[in-house]
């Protein structure tokens, strides 16, 4: 029943309601196909066979198979694989001219060194002294 | 009858031994289990889910991805096909 070139509609998974042709016979209950599903293998009990019969040879490729549907009057579309383009770099855009940053930079240091100082300034011995004199 | 949303007490009890005492905790009750609309069988792969973790959930976590998904089981499904060839 399930020769090659035997139309057939798959019943389970997520190919099911689809048409497909038997395309090579692997072992007891498995076969190749080839059509509107995905090109697989396939157990029997999922096929439902037709009465229609396609004339293929025995590992037909893809294009092949698409020619023999197209005399059914179905187009089997092929996808297309995308061609991997380069994305173009991004240029950062400096707002700030090289001389502002270095003055910047210039202020950052003068403000923390003063502020070391003043933490140098106020060392814990006055506290000490002024609580001697109160005692 | 009066619907469960609206009651005070809706919440499931259940009973749980913890370290040698039983502790009642209150769980959400879930929605009943989808059903097969021609033999009725309860369906696989359709979770028990709230209205709104389904809401957020993705679509194929709720459904085989097949036709008929979600609606029939999977040996009604092929009865279905093969009686729509004819």
């Amino acid at each position: 029943m399930f020769e090659i070139g035997r139309l057939c509609v798959k019943i389970a998974g997520r190919d099911a309601g689809k048409k497909c042709v038997v395309v090579d016979i692997l072992k007891e209950n498995y076969v190749l196909i080839d059509g509107l599903t995905r090109r697989r293998k396939c157990n029997l009990t999922h096929l439902e066979p037709l009465k229609e019969k396609i004339d293929i040879k025995k590992n037909a490729s893809a294009e092949d198979v698409k020619k023999a549907f197209k005399k059914l009057g179905i187009d089997l579309v092929t996808k297309k694989s995308k061609k991997s383009t380069i994305k173009p770099k991004k240029v950062k855009v400096i707002k700030k001219s090289v001389e502002e940053k270095a003055k910047k930079k210039v202020k950052k240091v003068k403000a923390e060194t003063e502020k070391k100082e003043d933490i140098k300034v106020t060392p814990k011995k006055e506290v000490n002294v002024e609580s001697k004199k109160k005692e | 009858m009066q619907p469960s949303k609206t009651k005070s007490r809706s919440f499931r009890r259940v009973f749980k031994r913890v370290i040698s005492k039983t502790k009642v905790f209150y769980e959400q009750r879930k929605p009943k289990a989808a059903k097969c609309a021609d033999c009725g069988a309860k369906l696989k792969g359709v979770p028990r889910l709230s209205a709104t973790k389904a809401k957020n959930a993705p679509k194929t976590y709720k459904r085989p991805e097949r036709p008929y998904g979600g609606e029939l089981c999977s040996r009604c499904t092929r009865i279905r096909i093969k009686e729509n060839i004819k």
